[in-house]
């Protein structure tokens, strides 16, 4: 089997990065998975969904100034003949503080771009990540693990884009001061919002499955090479 | 705009954390058994690279499971591994809680029957599969329970008799709500009845009292399902509890009492006698291939249900009636269990698991066991192969459970704890367990070293 292609590949450096899956029930994202593509279920009628806020510094992503940016994302299986991932992402929406960076998420990784958060609020200690836009609050995400043991490390993730009817796909590493964890809390905040798309989140009452992040500040590299067409 | 940057410095990042063809590039211990089960795409993936992994556990001698053993599931056994080499351990593994498998009168009945009734029912009980000595057990079965008006409805397996029970009381347009750490017997019949899966947090009764609020508890049928013991972290089901809110709402009670039965409650009728709900639970599902130590498991529940259940489980309409020998040896094991030898055996399994779990206690997480099943957690799931490889090495037949059955870091070594182990061979488990978890690193921090020393 052909491994993965790092044609196109851009090299992002990021210092902070929380992600969290969330449980919810399957029938809620149901609509949004493509047929090709089926939601993974951990239990039976319960999906997960992941929601990634990142800070790239300024020269993160080559000349853009620094800026965040949140992605909601639909867990599904993974192509295996790519490789192994941790997961496998179908991304349904990001937003980001930057407009240029989301002319560019359409144009190189045709990603279904929300549009431009009015405002981020990245905290350290703790390690917290509220975003907003005209329409109000979105999420305030939190790192649910009182005392993480970071290592240096990679996750490999394989995120699929839909553009008419196709599907594209890229295998994206994580690299960095890493710890991830199980300890389920509901202690994040979510908005009705046209964000999330259909997913009314504030009734699903989402349950964390599972959270993946960095050492606040400590450097990192998102390696995301440009999708190629699925199957 | 942000143009494209060339790839400096890595020779080729995407493949990090995949098994390539070669096979070089990465290690058996990155995977977990969640990342092989299904993949994307027309072609099996999933398939290939499941194999490349085994394939690469096999190449390094690696290769615990699935590991023949060459004698009966005693306190001492012998496996053969897979690189041809016999060894000798003590198990922990096995749940022949009360060594019936072996036990010379369970065996003479085995044998008695075998000669009877031949090698297997070759038929569905519900046509020509039934033989005499099934209705025995069922009666000895319906005796020991001592609850009237009820029937029993015999499965060839355990797995078997929580697949077509669920599936045959739920349907669609009704509710199973299942304790959120089930088996998957319980998970699989809930979704064959197609009625609508409810979760509720592992025994957290006020959480099932939310979830049941939510439902149209006046119109629809509901089934909620618990276990006597919980076979990843040892503790008891809230049975009593999550009766009294159950039956609130008009739902029906399914209590899984594989790894309690024979050995909880002072008659050994499982943990719903312990807590004193036996006759409020409507469902009692039994398994014959733990304290029984045969195959096999039964519906225990009204009469009228058990009558339906026999002709409207599919898994027990389409499969074979239980194999007359073993029926012969459960008959025995069940009347050895309510008599005297039940009795010492149940008071022995109890002061076992407490004498190892004092061993351990203090030295290793224990997470919240209470019962003859003792995990050790080990956290990280990565070390889970080479550690069964010492484990072996070192003497001990143990059963080890990760991620996605236990949470991420929550890896654990899983003692099952006997009426038949000795002291010494106690002793010498708890040892090589203490002894692991030095090598391993998962030593509580201020455990004595001095006392993980062996005693003697």
């Amino acid at each position: 089997m052909p491994g993965p292609k790092k044609d196109g590949l851009i090299i992002w450096h990021y210092d902070f990065a929380l992600s969290t899956f969330y449980e919810v029930e399957t029938e809620s994202i149901e609509g949004l998975v493509p047929k090709r593509l089926a939601a993974v279920q951990v239990a039976p009628g319960v999906s997960l969904i992941n929601l990634t806020a990142l800070n790239f510094p300024a020269g993160g992503l080559d000349s853009l100034p620094e800026f965040q940016e949140l992605i909601l994302s639909v867990i599904v299986s993974p192509d295996l003949s790519r490789g192994v991932p941790a997961s496998a992402m179908h991304v349904i929406s990001l937003g980001s503080t930057n407009a240029e960076h989301l002319d560019h998420c359409v144009s190189y990784y045709k990603l279904p771009v929300y549009g431009q958060f009015t405002k981020a609020d990245l905290q350290h200690d703790p390690h917290t990540a509220l975003y907003e836009d005209s329409h109000g609050p979105i999420a305030r995400l939190r790192n649910v693990h009182p005392s993480p043991d970071y290592f240096e490390g990679e996750r490999y993730f394989q995120a699929f884009v839909e553009e008419g009817d196709e599907l594209y796909v890229a295998d994206i590493v994580m690299k960095g001061q890493l710890y991830e964890h199980q300890d389920a809390n509901d202690s994040d905040e979510f908005w009705n919002h046209p964000f999330f798309r259909s997913i009314n989140l504030t009734d699903a009452e989402p349950t964390v499955f599972m959270q993946i992040f960095n050492q606040p500040s400590t450097p990192g590299e998102q390696f995301y090479p440009r999708p190629e067409k699925f199957g | 705009m942000a143009g494209q940057r060339p790839a400096q410095g890595v020779a080729n990042p995407a493949k990090i954390n995949m098994i390539p063809d070669d096979g070089k590039d990465s290690h058996y211990t990155d995977f977990t058994f969640d990342m092989f089960l299904s993949s994307a795409g027309k072609d099996h993936a999933e398939i290939t690279r499941f194999n490349q992994w085994r394939d690469q556990v096999m190449d390094a001698h690696m290769y615990t499971f699935q590991v023949p053993h060459l004698g009966a599931q005693r306190p001492e056994v012998s496996v053969r591994r897979v690189t041809g080499e016999r060894l000798d351990l003590i198990s922990f593994a096995s749940y022949n809680y009360l060594g019936y498998s072996y036990h010379p009168e369970v065996l003479a009945a085995a044998r008695q029957a075998l000669e009877t009734y031949g090698l297997g029912a070759t038929g569905s009980p519900v046509l020509n599969g039934t033989f005499q000595i099934h209705e025995e057990l069922e009666a000895r079965l319906i005796e020991f329970f001592g609850l009237p008006g009820y029937g029993v409805s015999l499965f060839s397996s355990g797995y078997g008799a929580n697949l077509g029970v669920v599936s045959a009381f739920a349907h669609k347009g009704d509710y199973v709500v299942l304790d959120r750490l089930s088996h998957a017997s319980l998970v699989d019949g809930a979704l064959l009845s197609q009625a609508t899966v409810k979760l509720f947090r592992h025994n957290d009764v006020a959480h099932l009292e939310r979830v049941l609020n939510r439902l149209d508890h006046r119109h629809a049928r509901i089934l909620v399902c618990t276990e006597g013991v919980y076979s990843a972290d040892g503790d008891t089901g809230h049975v009593a509890d999550l009766v009294h809110v159950a039956k609130r709402f008009g739902a029906a009670v399914l209590v899984d009492e594989a790894h309690s039965l024979l050995v909880a409650g002072p008659s050994g009728r499982g943990v719903a006698e312990e807590q004193g709900v036996l006759e409020e639970v409507d469902m009692i599902i039994a398994t014959f291939s733990k304290s029984f130590g045969g195959v096999g498991g039964c519906l225990v529940a009204r009469e009228n249900l058990t009558n339906y259940v026999n002709w409207y489980a599919r898994s027990r309409m389409f499969s074979c009636a239980l194999d007359p020998a073993v029926t012969g040896g459960l008959i025995k094991s069940l009347e050895l269990a309510a008599g005297p030898d039940g009795q010492a055996k149940r008071v022995r399994i109890h002061k076992n698991a407490e004498y190892l779990r004092d061993k351990l206690r203090g030295k290793v997480d224990l997470g919240t066991s209470h019962s003859w099943i003792i995990p050790v957690i080990y956290g990280d799931e990565h070390r889970t192969i080479p550690l069964n490889e010492y484990l072996q090495r070192e003497g001990l037949d143990m059963s080890l459970m990760g991620f996605p059955a236990v949470p991420k870091n929550e890896a654990r070594i899983r003692m099952f704890v006997t009426s038949e182990h000795t002291e010494e061979q106690l002793d010498r488990g708890a040892e090589i367990v203490l002894q692991a978890a030095q090598e391993f690193d998962f030593l509580l921090p201020d455990a004595e070293l001095s006392s993980v020393q062996r005693s003697t």
